[in-house]
């Protein structure tokens, strides 16, 4: 066991392009973290670990529920599962919803890493989006972050948003670079269905960047973090050197985790099995199940290997670095060139590979056509 | 024992769709108790679902009732039920020849539509005795009087008595019954001459085979008996005869003046056509029952499975069909783009679309069909001449001397204020106007002379929403006219899209061609290079457009662990790759073909 991920569904209000589970404050916050900690308690009984060596506080925005209650729920990990002595412990928050106080409550409980929604420092921008808080609101939460005593400190950015130019995308992230932070997610705007902002979009009531647009913003965007000695390591992730997030890097390693809270997902192997669950998607159900005492589990997937090895080609592929011959070969034994000979190939041919001895990875064209090169695995 | 003919009336029903025929026939079963009120589905006779829906018949049927007269007597009713559309003229005529009366059921909140008036002219020229009857005189909007009026005026015939019902509530429907017995006249036939039984429909069954629908003129028909079709020579040995009540039900025999069917383990309804006579094989008629002709197919379009695997579940489906729709053709061809798939000949458009939905519908199949077209006679330089309905097949332009195209005369009913707007959609469509008669002081008939090819795309829609879907409209097929035609050809890559290209009269080639190109632009999602599209007259480009190349096809994000959420995604892709058909380097879904299929320039 290596990563744990706590889901907190609570905002201050949902933003218009959110489709993840969040919902906006209501009085079954009261209850939930005290479900968390069943849950925690439930799993506990369920699995045998090793170490955990990242956690990380997601949401919705975690911060809008009162630090006490987190960190009581932090503690709880600490008392059930083996935390690493250096494990890298994140949360989420947005702006408003954090001030200097809480801040520091949650560092001294041990949270050493802190992610920042900010996507836009254009005001007019931000509204567009229903994001509840203004670039002034961002700051505010950054310096009393600063006070507070994080340093690997993540900011959350998007292009692609509406009415957004090349300039705006280049400005917030000079501002973002300006501050010395050293995690940058730079994110390109998905419209989601069922979402309000692809409603509005659909209607013609607000106008998107097209696709040349958006992906000029995002060149320009990954040129200039370059500039600024920001390492690109993952499709949409950048930082500076030592400071990739290691909670994520679970995932595109396809290494297990186990997820807490509505709607949050596990993956983990099972025996010789390998299985992948997800919780209950509705607040309600979920915390029905663990008063009565009950796995909240909603679907549980059991994966064979051919699944499992071309899920780690699948995430691996999204790494800079690309997948780990060596690594493939011990947790399958197979080699990863012989048993996608095929399709390895066909990626080279287009012109999207690159390999060394130790890795295989897309190259920068490939990334940027990796749906396209992951089909030709399938 | 035969059943008196002067106590039989055979009659049928004409109306436009939605003027109440399939409500009144249901409370015609309902009086005479042909079926209980209790197993009474809606509108019994519609049976297929897409009848229902549409509210059109496509497939005449029948039903045999018995109505005891106000004098004591009672008589046997059968009624035929006819297809509602332009495109089954051929099946209405045929269906009318086997009666001696038609009732007329006109909406009297609408009046008379233009099919209705055709197929009253069809009635009349079948010399049957018109009975009208004036339906929905419940709704607040019905104008009874006037629409009598307008019956004697365009008609000409007597309506100032004419039953005004509702069919829907059963008002009156008594009063029509008794009317048939007094107007429409009893059949009479020599029981004892050689059979002539007038096929009129047939039906597909699966445990007794193709089963003819026929109205008996003379002599009788029991099991047992070879008879033997007089259009073909073919011969068959009856297995059972019987009525409509509307179920099957066997019978020892049918007699002249009666309607039924006959079984006679008959393969396929190819052979037993709608028109056809059957006599005996032993005591043949010297002459059949006139009317008979071969249909032709009007409409022609490829049509090709959307996933090329289902090539096989096409093929059994069109089987299928076929062996209830004698009028469907279909041979197999094979297109660079599509693959294999079949050239189908359709009576209409609406034929085309019905079959269509039904292979879709019926037969879980994904489609893909191209252009409608018509069918061309083409004189080539060496003096030959063709008959192209499938563009792919016309000579290149040196090798042709000329080119004919089929006309039609059209006639449309509207009231006068759509005049303006809908002369203007003839004349943009090529039409050549004829006249405009004045039916009363609203409504007027105008009279055109259209290439047949201008109205298979959306005339009919256009015409609908031109007129507030007031104008209705009818046509039949005319001559054959010189016309200077070409084909329109759409490359992408250079690579010529054969599914794509249309026959157009030369005129229209411009506007089409950019119009075509600027909606492939739109369907064909960008590919990892630049796609050129362009239109082309025999090599010469005439429009182009560009599909730039992908920058990116990579999830931004993905999402907190949840992989199965991103791997849904790439199956989706996955799936959607499977729906493309190649052009050359150039991957094209299969909706594309669709979505310019209506596009007239």
């Amino acid at each position: 066991m290596s990563a744990i991920y706590i889901h907190i569904p609570y905002c201050l209000k949902k933003c218009l392009y959110c489709d993840f589970c969040s919902v906006p404050l209501d009085s079954s916050a009261e209850q939930y973290c005290g479900a968390l900690k069943r849950e925690l308690e439930l799993r506990r009984a369920q699995y045998e670990f090793k170490a955990v060596e990242t956690v990380f506080f997601g949401g919705g925005t975690p911060t809008v529920l009162p630090a006490w209650e987190l960190t009581s729920v932090l503690d709880e990990i600490r008392k059930l599962y083996p935390l690493a002595p250096d494990a890298e412990i994140s949360i989420e928050c947005n702006p408003k919803t954090a001030d200097f106080q809480s801040l520091c409550a949650l560092k001294r409980a041990g949270f050493n890493r802190l992610s920042i929604g900010l996507q836009s420092a254009d005001d007019h921008i931000l509204s567009l989006i229903g994001r509840a808080h203004s670039f002034a609101d961002y700051q505010s939460t950054l310096n009393a972050a600063k006070e507070a005593g994080f340093t690997n400190i993540n900011v959350d950015v998007m292009h692609g948003l509406p009415l957004q130019k090349q300039e705006a995308y280049l400005d917030t992230l000079k501002i973002v670079c300006d501050a010395d932070i050293l995690h940058i997610s730079a994110y390109s705007l998905i419209l989601e269905e069922g979402t309000e902002l692809k409603r509005l979009v659909k209607a013609g009531r607000l106008r998107l960047p097209d696709s040349d647009e958006t992906a000029d913003m995002q060149d320009a965007g990954m040129e200039y973090l370059k500039e600024r000695g920001y390492i690109r390591y993952e499709v949409s992730n950048f930082s500076k050197q030592g400071y990739a997030c290691r909670h994520n890097l679970t995932y595109w390693n396809n290494r297990p985790y186990l997820g807490f809270g509505v709607a949050a997902h596990s993956s983990l192997p099972n025996g010789r099995a390998w299985e992948r669950f997800s919780n209950a998607e509705s607040i309600k159900v979920y915390l029905k199940r663990i008063r009565e005492g009950r796995l909240p589990t909603n679907e549980t997937i059991r994966l064979n290997k051919a699944e499992q090895m071309f899920e780690t080609v699948m995430l691996g592929l999204r790494k800079v670095e690309g997948i780990n011959k060596k690594e493939f070969f011990d947790r399958f034994e197979v080699d990863i060139d012989e048993y996608f000979h095929e399709a390895i190939a066909s990626v080279r041919e287009q012109g999207w590979w690159e390999e060394d001895e130790s890795f295989l990875r897309l190259n920068a064209r490939g990334m940027d056509m990796q749906n396209a090169a992951l089909l030709k695995f399938r | 024992m035969a059943y008196e003919q002067n106590l039989i009336r055979n009659f049928c029903i004409i109306a436009h769709i939605d003027h109440g025929k399939s409500t009144l026939a249901d409370r015609m079963m309902e009086l005479t108790e042909t079926v209980s009120k209790r197993d009474m589905e809606e509108q019994l006779l519609d049976s297929m679902d897409i009848e229902r829906e549409r509210g059109i018949t496509i497939k005449a049927s029948a039903v045999r009732m018995f109505y005891h007269h106000t004098d004591g007597k009672c008589y046997m009713f059968n009624l035929i039920d006819t297809p509602g559309h332009v495109d089954f003229t051929y099946e209405v005529s045929r269906a009318l020849a086997a009666c001696e009366g038609a009732v007329l059921v006109v909406d009297a909140t609408q009046g008379i539509e233009a099919q209705t008036l055709a197929n009253v002219y069809l009635a009349v020229d079948n010399g049957l005795e018109v009975l009208p009857v004036i339906n929905k005189v419940d709704l607040p909007s019905a104008e009874a009087d006037r629409v009598a009026d307008e019956i004697e005026e365009v008609i000409g015939i007597p309506a100032f008595d004419a039953p005004r019902i509702s069919a829907k509530n059963g008002v009156n429907v008594e009063q029509v019954l008794a009317r048939i017995v007094d107007a429409v006249p009893p059949p009479k036939g020599d029981a004892k001459a050689p059979l002539k039984a007038l096929i009129f429909d047939c039906l597909y069954d699966n445990y007794k085979g193709a089963l003819s629908y026929v109205r008996v003129f003379e002599g009788s028909v029991s099991a047992g008996m070879r008879i033997r079709s007089m259009a073909t020579g073919n011969e068959f040995e009856v297995t059972e005869v019987g009525v409509f009540t509307p179920a099957f039900k066997p019978t020892e025999s049918l007699e002249a003046g009666e309607v039924g069917y006959i079984a006679a383990s008959i393969k396929s309804v190819e052979e037993t056509k709608v028109g056809d006579t059957f006599t005996g094989a032993d005591n043949p008629a010297l002459q059949p029952l006139s009317g008979y002709k071969q249909v032709n197919s009007m409409v022609f379009c490829g049509i090709y499975p959307a996933d090329g695997a289902h090539y096989d579940d096409l093929r059994e489906a069109l089987d299928k069909l076929k062996l209830n729709d004698a009028s469907l053709r279909y041979e197999q061809e094979t297109s660079a783009a599509l693959g294999y798939g079949f050239r189908c000949g359709f009576l209409g458009l609406l034929h085309m679309e019905i079959i269509c939905e039904r292979l879709e519908r019926e037969f879980d199949l994904d489609l893909v069909t191209t252009s409608p077209s018509v069918s061309y006679k083409v004189l080539t330089t060496d003096g030959e001449e063709l008959t192209i309905d499938n563009p792919a097949n016309l000579p290149p332009i040196t090798e042709i001397d000329s080119m004919r195209e089929p006309m039609v005369k059209a006639s449309v009913m509207t009231p006068v204020e759509y005049i303006g707007p809908i002369m203007e959609l003839c004349q943009s469509n090529r039409g050549e106007f004829v006249n405009m008669e004045y039916m009363d002081a609203t409504r007027v008939s105008l009279h055109y002379i259209l290439p047949l090819n201008e109205i298979i795309y959306d005339f009919f829609d256009s015409l609908k929403s031109r007129s507030r879907g007031y104008a209705s409209f009818d046509y039949e097929l005319s001559d054959y006219q010189k016309s200077e035609l070409v084909r329109l050809d759409f490359l992408l890559n250079g690579e010529m899209c054969d599914a794509l290209s249309t026959i157009v009269h030369k005129d229209r080639a411009y506007p089409k061609g950019r119009a075509v190109a600027e909606k492939l632009k739109e369907v064909i999602p960008r590919q990892q290079f630049e796609i050129a599209v362009q239109a082309a007259i025999g090599g010469k480009v005439i429009a182009r457009e560009t599909v730039k190349a992908v920058r990116k096809d990579v999830l931004a994000k993905c999402y907190g662990g949840d992989i199965s959420r991103k791997k849904k995604l790439l199956e989706k892709q996955k799936e959607g790759k499977k729906r493309m058909r190649q052009v050359g380097s150039v991957s094209v879904p299969s909706d594309a073909f669709m979505s310019v299929l209506r596009i007239n320039g």
